[in-house]
C-alpha cells in the first residue's frame, strides 16, 4: 500500500496563506506599447479592433479604434497581415520573373504594376520599345484604370450602405477584365508587359469586345454615376467629410487622385511623360474641396478622360511590331533606374539596381496605397465610426499593395 | 434474434413509422372519443360560459402562425427583388422561382448549432431573441385585416401597438448589452437611440387622425375613411403621413436608417454573438416588424380594407348552388369540356393555319381566364370580407415593395444625421400638423 493521497487544503500548515497586502494585485506594468494605450484609457473611451476580418476593410488591414461612444478619438491602422516580401523574391529571380511577383501588389489594376518595373528594366537596358507597343500599352492601362475606378464607385457606395452600385459597377469591370483575358489569357493578373514591348499583338476577340463595350461606356458610366452622384444621403455623408488640405497632402507625399481633389494638378502621365502620353489630348481633373466627396468625383472625372484617351489611342495607334529584339537572358550594365507610372491609386514607383547579373541587386517598390493609409488616422479623428469607413473608402487603399 | 426483431428488421423506415404511429394514435383516438363521450357536455358548457377567452386564445395561436409564413414570403421577396435590382438572378433553385428558398433558410437555422458564447450572461442572452419576437408578434393582434377581421379589436388599439412595439428595443438592448461585444452594445444602444428618438414623432403624427376620428381603435379608424378616396387620411394627413413613413422606416430599423445593424460599421450590431435560430429570432422579427408597420400605414393612412373607387351598385348574387343537387357535380365536371371546346371552335375557325391542338389549347387557356374572374367576381360579391382582405394586403405589401426598394437604392445615413433629423425636423413638423389640425377641428366646428 503506498501513501495516501489528499487533496490539498488550507488547513494544511505547508500552504503558506499571503498576507492582506499581497491580497491585491500589483497595478500592471504596460509590457508593450499597445498595452500602455489600453491602461490609459480615459472614462469612457474604448479601443474597437477592426480587423483583419471586418465587412468593410478592404482586405486584411486591422485597425485598432480608440472610440469615446460614437467618436473616434485615436485611430491606428496595422499592417503586415498580407507581407510576403515581394521586394526580396524580386531580388532573388531573374528580370523576366520579377514582373510576375509584382503582379499580384495591387491586385485591383495589376497592369500597373508590371508597368512600372518593366519601365524601370527597359531604362537600365536602354531599349526602345516599338511604338505599337506603347499604344497597346496605353490603351490596356488606361482600360485597367477604368476597371478599378469603376470598383473603387462601387465599393465607396457599399462601404456608406448601399448594395445596388457594387453590383451594377461589377459590369463595367467583368466586360474590361473579360476583355484583358481576351487578350492575355488572364483574369486578374495578366502579366502582359515584357522588357522591350508586350505579349502578342491585340487579337480579334479583343478588338470586337472593346468596339462592343466603347459604343455604350459613356452611357453606362453616366448611368451608374447618376445612382450615386444625385443621392442625398451620399452627398451630406461625404462632403466636407475627412477634408485634406494641400500643404499636408505635399508633406504627406500623396500623389494621384487623393492629391488632385485637393487641388494639386499633378499627373505622372502629364508631368514626367512617358510612353505616347505626351502626344495625346486629356485633362487633368481636379477639385478644390479635399473632401471625400472630391475624392470620389475626380475618380469619375477621370473615367471619361480615360475613355477620350483610349478613343485617341485608338484612332493614332500605327502598325508594327510589338516587341524590341533583346537577348533572351537580360544581364543590364551596373547602374540603378526608376520606373513610375500614374497608377489609379497614384504614383506607383519602382527603383532597381541593377550589378551586372541577371538579377536585380535591389529591387523597391513605392506603393501609393501604403502612403495613403497614413492619412486615415488624422483625416477620421473626431468624426464617427461610420465616417472612418467612408473616409477609407474615398482614400482606395489596396492592401496587397500596402503590404508587398 | 427473437420473431418480433425479425418482423421489425424487414420493415421499411415507412412501416416502422406506420407500427409506432398507429397504435399510439388509435389508443389516443380512443381515449379522446371517450373523454368526449364523458365529458362533452362539461367542455362544451365550459367553452361557451368563456367564450371570449377561447376566441382570444384560438385567435392568438392563428396570428402566431401567421407570422411566420408573412415573415417567410417577405425574405423571398426582398431576397428576389433586390436581385433582380442588382441585375442578379437570385434564388431559382428550390421552388417555383425560388419561392421556397426562405423556408429552407429557416430550417438551416434550425438545424444549426444552438451556440453561447462563453463569458456572455446568459440568461439574458438566452431571452433577448425571444423579447423581440414576442413584441413583433404581439402587435400583429390589433391589425384591422377587415372588418370584424381582427385578432383583438381593442379600444385602444392604437396606444397597444405603440406600447408593445416600443418593446422590441428592449430586446434588442438585452442582446447587445449581454453580448459580451463591443459592436453588439454599440448596436444595441444605437437602437435605443433610435427607437427613443422616432417614437416621438411617429406618436404624435399620428394624433392628427385621433382628433379627426376620435378614436384610438383601429377598426373605427379604417371605418372612418370609407367613404371616398379622399377621405383617406394620406390625403387629409399629407403631412402626418409622410412623417410617419420616415418614423416606421426608423422603427422597423430599414435602409436608410439600419444603422442598428449597420454591416460595414458595427459587423451585425446587437446580432453579432447570435447563432442559428437564436439569430433566426432576430431576423424573423425584423420582417414581421416590416410588415406589420407597413399594415398600420395602410390601416392609418391608405384606408385600410376599403376598395379605392366605391363601385356605384354592388353585385347582388343569389345563386343557391345547393338547389342544382345532383347536377352540381356532374357540371362542374362537364363545364370545362364545353367551355374549352366553345372557346375552341372560333379560333379552330378563324383560320385554316392554326392546327387541332392549338385551338384545343387557347380554348383551354380563354376558357381558364374567364372562368378565374368568374369565380373571382362571385367571391368578391358574395364574400365582401375576401375582397377587404384582399385590398388591405394589396395596400400593405404595395408599402413592403416600397421598403425593399428603399434598401436596393439608397445608402444608410449617418447616426448624427438620423437623430438630427427627427429632433430636428420630424419632432417640429410633427408638432406643427397636430396644431393645424387642432386648429381646424376648432374653426370648423
Amino acid at each position: 500500500m503506498t501513501t495516501q493521497q489528499t487533496r490539498p487544503s488550507l488547513d494544511d500548515p505547508r500552504i503558506a496563506i499571503p498576507s492582506t497586502s499581497e491580497w491585491y494585485e500589483p497595478a500592471p506594468t504596460a509590457q508593450t506599447e499597445r498595452q500602455a494605450e489600453f491602461l490609459n484609457l480615459r472614462d469612457g473611451e474604448m479601443f474597437i479592433n477592426m480587423g483583419p476580418q471586418h465587412p468593410s476593410t478592404h482586405g486584411v488591414l486591422r485597425i485598432v479604434v480608440k472610440v469615446n461612444g460614437e467618436q473616434v478619438v485615436d485611430l491606428d491602422p496595422v499592417l503586415g497581415y498580407l507581407h510576403r516580401g515581394v521586394e526580396k523574391l524580386c531580388e532573388n529571380a531573374d528580370y523576366h520573373q520579377a514582373i510576375c511577383y509584382t503582379d499580384p501588389l495591387e491586385y485591383v489594376a495589376s497592369l500597373f504594376c508590371e508597368a512600372a518595373p518593366v519601365a524601370a528594366f527597359e531604362k537600365l537596358m536602354d531599349v526602345e520599345v516599338p511604338r505599337r507597343a506603347q499604344y497597346i500599352r496605353v490603351l490596356t492601362m488606361e482600360l485597367n484604370r477604368i476597371a478599378s475606378h469603376t470598383l473603387f464607385q462601387g465599393w465607396m457606395a457599399l462601404d456608406l450602405g448601399g448594395i445596388t452600385p457594387i453590383l451594377w459597377s461589377f459590369i463595367e469591370r467583368d466586360e474590361i477584365v473579360d476583355m484583358l483575358a481576351a487578350l492575355t489569357g488572364q483574369k486578374l493578373l495578366y502579366n502582359y508587359y515584357r522588357i522591350g514591348g508586350v505579349n502578342g499583338d491585340l487579337n480579334h476577340e479583343f478588338m470586337s469586345r472593346l468596339g462592343n463595350w466603347m459604343s455604350r461606356a459613356a452611357a453606362q458610366i453616366d448611368s451608374n454615376t447618376g445612382l450615386i452622384n444625385e443621392n442625398e444621403l451620399f452627398v451630406r455623408r461625404t462632403r466636407g467629410l475627412g477634408t485634406l488640405d494641400q500643404a499636408t497632402a505635399l508633406r504627406m507625399g500623396v500623389t494621384g487622385p487623393n492629391l488632385r481633389a485637393t487641388g494639386v494638378p499633378f499627373d505622372l502621365r502629364r508631368d514626367h511623360p512617358y510612353l505616347v502620353y505626351p502626344e495625346l489630348e486629356f485633362n487633368v481633373p481636379t477639385r478644390d474641396e479635399g473632401d471625400s466627396l472630391a475624392r470620389y468625383m475626380v475618380r469619375i472625372d477621370e473615367i471619361r478622360e480615360s475613355i477620350r484617351i483610349i478613343d485617341q489611342v485608338l484612332h493614332e495607334m500605327p502598325d508594327g511590331p510589338v516587341m524590341a529584339k533583346l537577348p533572351r537572358l537580360i544581364r543590364p550594365r551596373p547602374g540603378r533606374a526608376f520606373g513610375a507610372v500614374e497608377g489609379p491609386r497614384g504614383a506607383y514607383g519602382v527603383y532597381a539596381i541593377s550589378d551586372g547579373t541577371d538579377q536585380p541587386f535591389r529591387m523597391r517598390i513605392h506603393d501609393p496605397s501604403f502612403v495613403h493609409l497614413q492619412l486615415v488616422g488624422p483625416l477620421t479623428r473626431g468624426n464617427l465610426i461610420a465616417d472612418t469607413m467612408a473616409v477609407m473608402a474615398s482614400l482606395d487603399p489596396v492592401m496587397g499593395g500596402v503590404d508587398k | 434474434m427473437s420473431s418480433a426483431q425479425m418482423a421489425w428488421s424487414r420493415l421499411t423506415p415507412g412501416g416502422r413509422a406506420l407500427a409506432v404511429l398507429l397504435p399510439i394514435l388509435s389508443i389516443g383516438g380512443a381515449a379522446l372519443t371517450a373523454l368526449l363521450i364523458v365529458a362533452g357536455p362539461f367542455i362544451g358548457a365550459t367553452i361557451g360560459a368563456n367564450l371570449p377567452i377561447v376566441r382570444f386564445l384560438a385567435a392568438s395561436v392563428i396570428t402566431f402562425l401567421v407570422t411566420v409564413p408573412v415573415a417567410f414570403l417577405l425574405i423571398y421577396m426582398e431576397m428576389k427583388i433586390i436581385a433582380l435590382m442588382n441585375l442578379r438572378i437570385g434564388p431559382d433553385r428550390i421552388g417555383p422561382a425560388g419561392a421556397v428558398m426562405s423556408v429552407v433558410h429557416g430550417l438551416k437555422v434550425l438545424m444549426k448549432e444552438d451556440f453561447t458564447p462563453p463569458s456572455v450572461d446568459v440568461p439574458v442572452f438566452t431571452l433577448a431573441p425571444v423579447v423581440v419576437y414576442l413584441a413583433s408578434f404581439m402587435t400583429v393582434m390589433v391589425i384591422p385585416f377587415a372588418p370584424d377581421l381582427t385578432s383583438a379589436g381593442l379600444e385602444f388599439g392604437l396606444l397597444y401597438f405603440f406600447a408593445i412595439g416600443g418593446l422590441g428595443v428592449v430586446g434588442l438592448m438585452m442582446a447587445g448589452w449581454s453580448s459580451f461585444n463591443k459592436y453588439s452594445l454599440l448596436g444595441g444602444i444605437r437602437a435605443a437611440a433610435q427607437a427613443i428618438s422616432y417614437e416621438i414623432p411617429l406618436t404624435l403624427s399620428v394624433v392628427g387622425i385621433i382628433i379627426l376620428t376620435g378614436t384610438l381603435s383601429l377598426p373605427k379608424i379604417v371605418e372612418a375613411q370609407s367613404g371616398s378616396l379622399l377621405d383617406w387620411f394620406i390625403f387629409r394627413q399629407p403631412l402626418a403621413a409622410i412623417i410617419f413613413f420616415i418614423a416606421i422606416t426608423a422603427e422597423a430599423n430599414r435602409t436608410p436608417f439600419d444603422n442598428t445593424e449597420a454591416d460595414q460599421e458595427i459587423v451585425a450590431g446587437f446580432a453579432t454573438e447570435y447563432s442559428g435560430m437564436r439569430f433566426g429570432f432576430f431576423f424573423f422579427a425584423e420582417y414581421v416588424n416590416v410588415f406589420i408597420v407597413s399594415a398600420l400605414f395602410s390601416a392609418l393612412f391608405l384606408g385600410g380594407s376599403n376598395a379605392p373607387i366605391n363601385l356605384p351598385f354592388h353585385p347582388e348574387i343569389n345563386v343557391n348552388l345547393g338547389s342544382l343537387g345532383v347536377m352540381l357535380p356532374i357540371l362542374a365536371g362537364l363545364a370545362p369540356v364545353a367551355g374549352t371546346l366553345l372557346f375552341a371552335a372560333p379560333i379552330f375557325m378563324a383560320s385554316s393555319k392554326i392546327k387541332g391542338w392549338q385551338a384545343l389549347l387557347g380554348g383551354f387557356l380563354i376558357f381558364g381566364a374567364v372562368s378565374t374572374a368568374a369565380i373571382g367576381f362571385w367571391a368578391w360579391a358574395m364574400l365582401p370580407p375576401i375582397a377587404d382582405l384582399l385590398f388591405f394586403l394589396l395596400k400593405t405589401f404595395a408599402l413592403i415593395f416600397t421598403f425593399v426598394w428603399m434598401r436596393g437604392t439608397l445608402p444608410r445615413a449617418r447616426i448624427d444625421q438620423l437623430m438630427g433629423f427627427a429632433w430636428k425636423w420630424l419632432l417640429p413638423a410633427s408638432l406643427l400638423n397636430l396644431f393645424a389640425t387642432a386648429a381646424a377641428v376648432l374653426l370648423t366646428s
